[in-house]
């Protein structure tokens, strides 16, 4: 109880050191931009950014309508003009990014925004977020999550058009339960290359591990290249015209691509051990390979993941 | 047709929700668009909006593949529903949002619920439940012979303590547990024995316990969050009945076989992160993890039959630990020069050490006793260093460049112990890329964007013959946007070489689409795309086959898939609302009319005609649908939806199916 009270204490002191600066001359409060813009300021209270307002302990310019679009004195006194305010559509990518990273920067989901590749293209916070009329009910989307991700990227509507895919589409499975759109540190697996913006999960590990635990491990022999090159490797994560997300329609022929023995690769660098003579590919039989290296993922019993 | 331009609210509604679709083509039938009416009750407002309705589908062919696709079945849902309570001055006594949404209520394979339950400044809580019917068939074509019918449940709680102070507690629990009866193999009596079918009895589980804080300081925020991850996996394998097995050549038959496998562990952690940004010119973040993993195991397995040498019984016993520390960090260093530039530095390290020990001991009536011990290790150490540039030169011309380094070292240990026997491999080994991307940005006329990039990179001692050596990149995006109407045109460009003597790997792919989205009146909205992914590898292969050692053959694989989705979207009336889509994906493989005939285009003399005939896989999945909408009243709404799935091989008609799903369905707010 002690401890309970103190950090209430410290967390009040800590509030305090914020509310410090005067309120500037030209913020006039967000009432009077009601008074024209009565829609928009209808539907604010549902708005997460009326928080600012509601608590009336929030710095001028980081309330209310003025916390985004700015000091609003000089916009009435020029009977509504445009040019006083600052107009989100008129804005250029990264000044909508700066405007909304004043009091957005220190979210931790959105720590890499600056070097992602949304903003390295021009993606603006507000291509996908709709502050005013948002249909969403969280992150104030443009639309539905998956129609507002499609809208630029249409090869991976049609990915997940696929027979075998993840239950996007059927409103299962959302793009961000895999990627964080606002940017990611390096990957933990491959080398480390395009992050590809994908939300990584306990130990920065892939997040198709959050799903499937049961591939995560450790085992006592695990096959490298789930952990060395990443699961997609051999899966196609959105979807695919082949079974089981696979990146080819039959097991074997993917499996035969690495398993050549040739050149330096693997573990040991002298080639990944090819099938043995007693693989008889020439026999369908053996054509089947997890049907009986079952535990193609990891095992605990068979370092050849036969059980 | 009736033009839309009446005052009502009924038709404010449609209009509104026909601005909203233009944006939200919907490429499943059902459930529905949401009502949205806001109504005022006390120190709240209130939108409610539940869709109830039945759905129904018959379905011919290989049902199993359609479950595995699509899995719609009858009977009576709550397809959607959504409740959304605001307090109006944000400081109502209880709470000031309460927002929940249900998906798929009944019995639809896909369902879900959201909760967020929110007092501003004191609380903040949010639910995601998720449930899914999860059915895998035993695919002949995929030559997986793993048959699955098990439910997926995950559920995600987050509750935030005081979540608008300058300290906020978190406190988070996730669940995912997999449940259900599955089909799996087991093989008996070394390379040259039998594959026999097992039944098993999935029960996995795992629960996440997380517990933190953060504290936002004057000019940095600090976060730090311990966790604690629990996995159990208690699926129990057995023989349903006395077996042949697989293969014909053997007299083996299983009679009697049961496995246990409990498998346990728990994954502590630590996620601490820091971000420290001065306004308008520097911004410092880092994060790091430590997750120490363990999980023990025994696998306790009886078998019974008989072989061509008289009756055999094996009894099993394997039991082992298996661990897994994982180090991570990373920090990102961005600077802003001016407006205009800015150069983000990122560094980050990545080091895990897998290694388990297994003792394998096996009791027979033939061998008597067969004892093994192993020791793996698998350790893992990566650097990565990117640094990125974003410069605005003009409103109009933008460029961004980057140079991504990264270093990763692999020690391995095996050690394997039997019989008096032993051995112990280890190596090391060391990969490095360097790359490079350049990337413009153009707006060249009001409306119209122009995005063009290109990365190179080059690896020097990949992992995986398939993994990146000398690859690029090349990206470009078109887009011009006025008022309602989008057009868009993309393409991506990936080419890989892995070359070294003896054996080569090479892929390309090429994707290019088209996309288009208009709404030129009130009543009409029409939504199409197409678009063209190419695929293909050609890859240096060495195999066994009737005991002679096959080399220089090289497997070809091709795919070329074309997919096309459109859709439209009419108010027939002030009441009517009408929409018709269509989706189709095509894999045109190679262009070959059989299996057994040569690649075309230009087929190396090499390529193997083992792989030929699964090499290229032309299908199509087709899938057409309709929803008829009669908002009878502003708050109530009829549906009646209905979609095709139509799924063809051309090779073989094995797995093919064709299903008539639908709905009819009542969307009320109150």
């Amino acid at each position: 109880m002690w401890l309970f009270r103190r950090g209430f204490l410290l967390a009040g002191l800590l509030c305090a050191g914020s509310f410090a600066q005067p309120p500037p001359k030209q913020y006039i409060g967000s009432k009077i931009c009601g008074a024209c813009h009565r829609a928009l300021w209808a539907g604010f209270t549902a708005n997460p950014h009326f928080r600012s307002v509601a608590s009336g302990a929030e710095a001028p310019e980081r309330t209310g309508c003025e916390g985004c679009h700015g000091p609003g004195r000089e916009h009435i006194r020029g009977a509504g003009d445009k040019s006083k305010i600052r107009v989100f559509p008129e804005l250029e990518p990264q000044q909508v990014l700066a405007a909304c990273l004043k009091c957005h920067a220190k979210d931790f989901p959105r720590s890499q925004i600056r070097r992602s590749s949304h903003t390295l293209a021009g993606v603006a916070c507000t291509s996908c977020h709709s502050i005013h009329s948002s249909p969403e009910t969280q992150f104030l989307l443009a639309g539905a999550q998956r129609e507002v991700c499609y809208g630029c990227h249409p090869s991976v509507r049609t990915q997940f058009a696929m027979p075998f895919k993840h239950r996007v589409n059927e409103g299962s499975v959302k793009c961000t339960d895999c990627h964080n759109p606002h940017g990611a540190a390096a990957p933990t697996w491959r080398m480390g290359q395009r992050p590809a913006m994908t939300a990584t999960r306990l130990g920065n590990e892939e997040p198709c591990l959050k799903c499937h635990p049961d591939k995560r491990g450790p085992f006592a022999f695990a096959h490298p290249p789930v952990r060395v090159e990443g699961c997609e490797v051999c899966h196609a994560p959105h979807g695919s015209m082949n079974p089981r997300l696979l990146r080819r329609p039959a097991v074997f022929t993917l499996c035969l691509e690495c398993h050549t023995g040739m050149g330096n690769f693997g573990r040991q660098g002298d080639g990944i051990r090819r099938t043995s003579l007693t693989h008889n590919l020439a026999d369908p039989r053996y054509r089947n390979c997890t049907a009986c290296h079952v535990r193609i993922h990891g095992s605990n019993a068979d370092r050849r993941f036969l059980r | 047709m009736k033009s839309f331009r009446g005052g009502s609210a009924l038709e404010a509604a449609l209009a509104g929700a026909m601005l909203a679709w233009v944006c939200q083509a919907q490429p499943v039938a059902a459930p529905s668009e949401p009502l949205m009416v806001r109504k005022d009750a006390g120190p709240y407002t209130i939108e409610n909006s539940w869709e109830l309705g039945y759905r129904f589908r018959t379905a011919g062919g290989n049902i199993g593949k359609y479950r595995s696709d699509v899995n719609f079945g009858n009977g009576v849902r709550l397809l959607a529903s959504r409740l959304a309570i605001h307090s109006r001055d944000g400081k109502a006594r209880y709470f000031d949002e309460l927002v929940a949404t249900t998906q798929g209520l009944g019995n639809d394979p896909y369902q879900s619920a959201t909760v967020r339950l929110r007092k501003n400044r004191l609380y903040e809580y949010n639910l995601l439940w998720r449930w899914n019917a999860y059915f895998n068939p035993a695919l002949t074509i995929s030559e997986g012979l793993h048959r699955m019918d098990t439910t997926r449940r995950w559920q995600d709680h987050d509750l935030t303590l005081w979540p608008d102070s300058k300290f906020q507690a978190l406190l988070g629990y996730s669940r995912n547990r997999q449940e259900g009866p599955a089909l799996s193999t087991v093989d008996f009596f070394g390379a040259f024995g039998d594959e026999f079918s097992v039944f098993q009895n999935v029960r996995r589980e795992r629960n996440e316990h997380r517990a933190g804080g953060e504290v936002d300081l004057r000019w940095f925020r600090f976060r730090l969050i311990r966790a604690w991850e629990n996995f159990k996996d208690d699926t129990f394998t057995g023989l349903p009945a006395p077996q042949g097995g697989r293969n014909p050549d053997d007299a083996l038959t299983l009679e009697t076989f049961r496995r246990g496998e409990p498998y346990h562990g728990n994954s502590p952690g630590w996620r601490g992160a820091l971000f420290l940004e001065r306004e308008r010119w520097l911004s410092v973040s880092a994060a790091g993890t430590y997750t120490g993993s363990e999980r023990t195991f025994i696998v306790d397995e009886s078998a019974a039959g008989a072989g061509p040498a008289g009756p055999f019984d094996f009894q099993t016993l394997v039991y082992g630990v298996g661990r897994r520390p994982v180090a991570t960090g990373n920090a990102t260093l961005s600077v802003f020069p001016s407006q205009r530039l800015s150069i983000a530095n990122h560094t980050a390290y990545y080091n895990v050490r897998t290694e388990g020990d297994s003792l394998f001991q096996q009791f027979s009536n033939r061998t008597f006793e067969f004892e093994q011990f192993q020791f793996q290790s698998l350790g893992i150490r990566t650097v990565v260093n990117a640094t990125d540039v974003n410069y605005s030169a003009l409103a109009w011309l933008g460029v961004y460049g980057g140079y991504h380094y990264s270093t990763r070292r692999i020690r391995s240990r095996e050690f394997l112990s039997s019989g008096g026997f032993e051995e112990l491999v280890a190596a090391e080994q060391e990969n490095t890329v360097h790359s490079g991307l350049l990337g413009v940005r153009i707006q060249p006329a009001a409306g119209l964007t122009v995005n063009l990039e290109g990365e190179i990179g080059r690896a020097d001692r990949p992992f995986l013959p398939v993994s990146e050596k000398n690859y690029h990149l090349l990206g470009g995006r078109v887009q011009y946007k006025r008022g309602s109407l989008l057009l868009s045109g993309a393409t991506r460009i990936h080419y890989n070489t892995n070359s070294v003597s003896l054996s080569s790997h090479s892929s390309r792919s090429r994707n290019y689409t088209l996309d288009f989205s208009w709404a030129p009146s009130g009543w009409l909205a029409l939504d199409a795309g197409y678009g063209k992914m190419h695929w293909d590898s050609l890859t240096g292969i060495a195999y066994f086959a009737s005991r002679r050692f096959v080399t220089g053959e090289r497997s070809l694989y091709v795919s070329n898939v074309h997919a096309l989705n459109l859709g439209m979207q009419t108010i027939l009336s002030a009441r009517l609302r009408l929409y018709l889509g269509y989706s189709r994906v095509e894999d045109t493989g190679d262009g070959r009319r059989t299996a057994a005939e040569p690649p075309l285009g230009s087929p190396p003399a090499s390529e193997s005609p083992l792989f030929r005939a699964v090499q290229t896989f032309p299908m199509t999945f087709e899938s057409p649908l309709a929803r008829l909408t009669v908002q009878l009243r502003p708050d109530l709404m009829w549906n009646l939806g209905y979609q095709y799935y139509g799924y063809r091989e051309r090779f073989t008609s094995l797995q093919g199916y064709r299903a008539h799903t639908g709905y009819v369905s009542v969307v009320w707010s109150f």
